[in-house]
């Protein structure tokens, strides 16, 4: 998978390569515009992580240019201005998804894997998690057959933590994941907890879940078993 | 009242008056005209009439006996009488008067010219007069169509002069109605020139045109500014805020710095978060949000209210809105509604106890629509109600929640839609906000 990042701050786009490269995706900078649509004509990317704000000239025009040369990658805008004005904009443009700077390091990597299961549609996806299986599709969740009834941020927490197999997820970006920018994490973060408590008691009615590990008080995480 | 309609009254005012100092003043005039017409004959015949006496002699016209003369024609019209005047020495002077005349019996008005000579050294009065009664018919007759002739010519002329009066003032109302009602911000402003050649409207137009120019530049000035401090601010935290997250993904660290990352990635979360809302205030504050929505205030409420079910679930708050009346707002922005309704639910919510209560209701009353939120949480002290509204207040207690500026959002959009707050509260009892939306009566 190739993903180009577009993005002047040099230090923003070299922490976002070194997240993704662990994530197993081949990562390409651009530092400017010019430079960003030289690269999406000589190579092929899956995704261009867009910034609008970019030296020598607006992301919305990198956009523009590439949407007129059927250029196919999937483009997600990234932006720290505060109009939204600019969402409505770069999704008009033809932008498969909008984050608002900060964004959360898994917080993009999930949105581009709901890009790839959009794009690469109607093909069932099962996500097995130690024996549960995840339909993303129909948002079910079933263990040998039988199913496990969630709620919807029960089920939406559980992907997320599925989708980052391995690594810990504080609470601080479950709730950004599950509540968007609505909470204030100052109160709210011991409400993922509230559903971790549920989801934990849900799934152990099932089977032992030694591998839904709580890590040193930060956050959770799901590990192989 | 519109200048149009102005002038049109002060148009119709001002002719009214002609007409009624013409009307009044006609009567004379057309008399004075006519006597003076009159008075021209009669002093010609009394000058034929003594050419005639001093050719030819008194005694060829007058009677032998005393020496008068009287002479009628038959319609009683006019009439001539010349009669001696004993005892008078020095001829009188003429003398022209309207005079009762009983001719046969008949009274008739006349015109009489009196006027003495000497013949035959005696003095001799001689009185010409004419019938007036039929000039006076006459007059009024002339009146009356001198004074309907000028009544139609008013009117015609109103008329004239309102829709010139409005072809006048026509690029004036253009200029109200598409430059200045018209305008709902100014980035929207209609810059195209009205067309007229009335130089003020002109300068007008201009000077218009030119402060909206001046507003509008301001305007995205502080857009700008707005949308650039965002940026300033935001990139360095984005920056950061990836940064921990790398770390906090290395496994060789210790907890005590695992700790230390996640509370700074909380603290880069609230930074940004007081950022966002400070330039919400200021957004609002600078008018850089559309009032241009109907929004109705029952389904606004009952949208939050499914939005919020899992956040009340998990501290097992009941939301209750038993009584929600139909109320719909007008030049309003939905967007920030929501987030007034949602700013002060989610503090419901924060400072609720567990298995607490939530009521919302919206009531219909004469003048106002009260939309009220009660809580069953801790409550506000209160030498604090007065400033739970303020930007960053600091509360004496420490161990009190700050309120952050939630609420201070929530006062910058009521004001912002000209709306009422009320809080009322009590310590462990709970609080309850009343939003209220005045009614317009015409609405």
């Amino acid at each position: 998978m190739n993903v180009l990042i577009v993005e002047d701050e040099r230090s923003l786009s070299h922490e976002m390569e070194i997240y993704l490269t662990k994530q197993g995706l081949h990562c390409d900078v651009a530092f400017t515009g010019a430079k960003a649509l030289e690269m999406m004509w000589v190579n092929s990317y899956d995704f261009v992580l867009l910034d609008i704000g970019l030296p020598d000239t607006n992301g919305f025009e990198i956009l523009k240019e590439a949407k007129k040369n059927a250029i196919d990658s999937a483009f997600i805008v990234l932006t720290a201005r505060s109009e939204t004005d600019d969402k409505i904009l770069g999704l008009d443009l033809g932008a498969d998804d909008y984050l608002a700077k900060p964004f959360s390091l898994p917080e993009l990597h999930a949105r581009m894997q709901a890009i790839l299961r959009r794009k690469h549609g109607l093909k069932v996806q099962i996500i097995d998690i130690n024996g549960f299986m995840m339909d993303y599709q129909n948002r079910t969740l079933t263990f040998e057959d039988a199913p496990v009834v969630l709620t919807k941020k029960e089920f939406d927490l559980l992907h997320y933590l599925a989708l980052h197999k391995g690594r810990v997820l504080s609470r601080s970006q479950l709730t950004e994941h599950i509540w968007g920018d609505v909470m204030d994490d100052d109160y709210d973060s011991n409400y993922i907890d509230v559903h971790v408590k549920n989801l934990r008691k849900k799934l152990a009615a099932h089977a032992p879940i030694e591998w839904f590990e709580t890590v040193r008080g930060i956050g959770y995480r799901l590990n192989a078993q | 009242m519109k200048l149009q309609l102005k002038l049109a009254i002060y148009n119709a005012l001002s002719k009214a008056l002609v007409v009624l100092a013409f009307g009044a003043l006609m009567p004379f005039i057309v008399e004075k005209v006519v006597y003076n017409h009159i008075d021209q004959r009669l002093k010609a015949r009394t000058s034929k009439v003594l050419r005639i006496i001093e050719k030819g002699g008194l005694n060829d016209i007058a009677r032998e006996s005393d020496c008068t003369f009287e002479s009628y024609n038959i319609l009683k019209e006019e009439f001539i009488l010349i009669e001696p005047l004993s005892g008078m020495k020095d001829v009188k002077p003429t003398v022209i008067t309207n005079e009762e005349w009983e001719i046969d019996g008949e009274k008739l008005n006349h015109r009489i010219i009196r006027q003495s000579f000497i013949y035959d050294n005696q003095i001799y009065s001689l009185q010409i007069g004419e019938g007036i009664d039929s000039l006076n018919k006459l007059k009024n007759t002339i009146s009356k169509v001198a004074l309907w002739a000028t009544i139609l010519t008013i009117i015609v002329s109103i008329f004239v002069d309102v829709g010139y009066a409005r072809l006048l003032l026509r690029p004036l109302n253009e200029i109200v109605e598409r430059k200045l009602k018209g305008t709902k911000d100014p980035v929207h402003f209609n810059d195209v020139p009205v067309e007229t050649s009335t130089l003020e409207f002109q300068q007008l137009d201009i000077s218009i045109t030119e402060l909206m120019q001046r507003i509008k530049a301001a305007f995205m000035t502080e857009k700008e500014f707005i949308s650039n401090v965002s940026h300033e601010l935001q990139t360095p935290i984005s920056i950061l805020k990836t940064r921990f997250e790398n770390m906090l993904m290395d496994e060789k660290i210790d907890d005590d710095v695992a700790d230390k990352l996640d509370d700074s990635i909380r603290k880069l979360n609230r930074m940004s978060k007081i950022i966002k809302s400070l330039l919400m205030i200021s957004k609002i504050d600078n008018e850089q949000f559309l009032k241009n929505e109907t929004v109705n205030i029952k389904a606004l409420l009952q949208e939050i209210a499914e939005d919020f079910q899992e956040h009340l679930s998990t501290k097992n708050i009941r939301l209750y809105m038993q009584h929600l009346d139909e109320f719909e707002i007008q030049n309003a922005n939905r967007t920030l509604l929501y987030t007034l309704f949602s700013n002060i639910i989610t503090n419901a919510i924060k400072y609720n106890v567990e298995n607490g209560q939530i009521d919302i209701s919206a009531t219909k009353q004469s003048n106002v629509f009260v939309v009220a939120i009660r809580d069953t949480g801790v409550g506000i002290a209160k030498e604090n109600l007065t400033h739970i509204f303020d930007r960053f207040k600091k509360f004496n207690k420490s161990t009190e929640p700050s309120f952050g500026l939630g609420l201070a959002i929530v006062k910058t959009i009521s004001d912002f839609h000209r709306l009422n707050l009320h809080v009322e509260s009590e310590a462990n009892k709970g609080t309850t906000f009343r939003v209220e939306f005045p009614i317009e009566p015409f609405t």
